[in-house]
């Protein structure tokens, strides 16, 4: 009898030990499924071709990644302001969505080392008559909100004194309104201005300077404490520089030319 | 599960600037509240006029307001008016939709509000010499407006909350704008939409009772 007592009392033991010690990589193993919250607004990282399937570096990113693991990718498409409440409520395991590593939102959540650095443009519309970026000085300029270029932006507008930001819930509403003329000028990626301008969806636009910024480097993220996937968030980052892939994703969404380079010379990470 | 832990001084630092937005909402609520009730008294005279013409715009925009939801409203008011070249920064393209959908709702009150105002009193008032208009505007709106003032109240409240979909339209200045431009820039979502929803219901919960103090006074005989 208490024999008994006392094997129960270890297999429950172990079983809440193995419990306790499962962390996020293993969950996402055994699940057999690797949920990504992705950006579909944001052409060419991501968005959707005719029949609606989502498209994209980053798409193609979550879907290597999934590959890598052994699992099934099944991207959560998360506008820019929901992505961190989608992770928080654990509907999804890991964002690959063109996110901004910056010091504040790492005290929130736990960032991987950068998989893409973007360069930011100045878009305008043609009767704005701005021809560079200091021509957005006093001017009406947007940008999406939450997004490494808006903060840029807006701080910029602040030091100038004049002019009005506005922030715009998603990269269409920004291109919307900057063909509408409701925007005179706006920052967004290169990448983004670039595919929005071809697009030939916005009328009276064009792409007039590069935006003085350090350039955009953005990471995978997940829970701030989940050291286990992070580690192999790393790897699996400069395994996909090593191997060659960066530079066909580049080459495959954004065009010809050199894929950015993720290191700063002089220092680690 | 939440793997989440929270910062709630960074958060209660932010006060200031939430409490700053939450007048901003207060002002767009209260100013969309007194352009939709002068708009809404309009429409209620259009649909009483027996013009078609009239009758006929009061009750599309009655019918627009009613059966579309406010977000695409002013939505419609910014984009929509936009694309016809007509731009109206983000605090105006607010302000008039959330003015445009308090008429509509407010135009139906008031008519509902008419019919329980009985007829001779508008007899009564022609009677001693008063135009059509003046004993409409004299004797009966007043009357309306003392009957239809708890549903004035509710969408004082609905008001309030509505001003949360600015954000839609680049509106950065008000609570809802202020806590998601926080929000993006920590993430720390939570603590700032928690704060925020606070400041809401005390915010409206005071509303309901200023408006609750001020109609014991306006409707004592």
């Amino acid at each position: 009898m208490k024999l008994s007592y006392l094997a129960a009392g270890l297999a429950a033991a172990t079983l809440a030990s193995s419990a306790a010690y499962a962390d996020k990589l293993d969950d996402i193993i055994s699940s057999g499924t690797l949920r990504c919250a992705v950006v579909l607004d944001f052409p060419p990282m991501g968005s959707r071709d005719e029949n609606n399937n989502p498209i994209g570096f980053d798409v193609d990113y979550c879907n290597d990644l999934a590959a890598a693991l052994g699992v099934k990718a099944e991207i959560v498409e998360t506008p820019f302001p929901e992505r961190i409440p989608a992770l928080m409520s654990g509907r999804v395991d890991v964002g690959v969505a063109s996110t901004s590593d910056t010091l504040e939102r790492a005290k929130t959540i736990g960032l991987s080392i950068p998989y893409y650095a973007f360069e930011n443009s100045v878009t305008a519309n043609e009767k704005s008559g701005i021809t560079n970026w200091e021509g957005m000085k006093g001017k009406t300029v947007g940008a999406t909100a939450g997004t490494y270029e808006a903060i840029w932006l807006e701080g910029k507008v602040k030091e100038w004194g004049t002019g009005e930001f506005r922030p715009y819930q998603t990269q269409a509403d920004v291109f919307l309104a900057l063909s509408q003329g409701q925007l005179d000028a706006t920052v967004s990626t290169t990448e983004v201005a670039n595919a929005n301008v071809k697009s030939g969806k916005f009328a009276g636009i064009k792409i007039v300077d590069k935006a003085p910024m350090v350039p955009d480097y953005v990471a995978l993220f997940t829970n701030r404490d989940e050291y286990g996937l992070l580690n192999y968030l790393n790897l699996f980052v400069n395994q996909q520089v090593r191997t060659g892939r960066y530079a066909e994703l580049y080459k495959k969404w954004v065009g010809e030319g050199e894929p950015a380079n993720l290191t700063i010379p002089g220092v680690y990470r | 599960m939440l793997n989440y832990k929270f910062h709630w001084n960074q958060a209660l630092k932010a006060l200031p600037d939430m409490l700053h937005g939450a007048l901003v909402t207060l002002q767009i609520a209260l100013i969309a509240m007194i352009v939709g009730i002068l708009c809404a008294i309009v429409l209620t005279s259009f649909r009483r006029s027996g013009n078609k013409a009239l009758s006929g715009i009061a009750a599309t925009w009655v019918e627009i307001a009613r059966n579309t939801p406010a977000l695409f409203q002013i939505y419609m008011v910014h984009f929509g008016l936009g694309a016809f070249g007509i731009h109206l920064s983000p605090y105006l393209s607010l302000l008039v939709g959330i003015a445009f959908n308090n008429a509509g709702y407010l135009a139906e009150n008031f008519r509902g509000a008419l019919k329980a105002i009985p007829e001779t009193q508008t007899r009564a008032a022609r009677s001693l010499g008063m135009t059509s208009n003046q004993a409409f505007r004299l004797i009966v709106v007043p009357q309306m407006l003392r009957i239809a003032y708890p549903t004035i109240t509710n969408q004082l409240v609905w008001s309030i909350l509505m001003t949360s979909l600015g954000i839609t339209v680049g509106m950065q200045t008000d609570l809802a704008g202020i806590a998601q431009k926080l929000n993006a820039i920590s993430f720390r979502t939570f603590e700032f939409f928690a704060l925020a929803a606070v400041i809401f219901y005390v915010m409206t919960k005071l509303v309901t009772f200023l408006a609750w103090l001020i109609s014991r006074r306006m409707f004592r005989y």
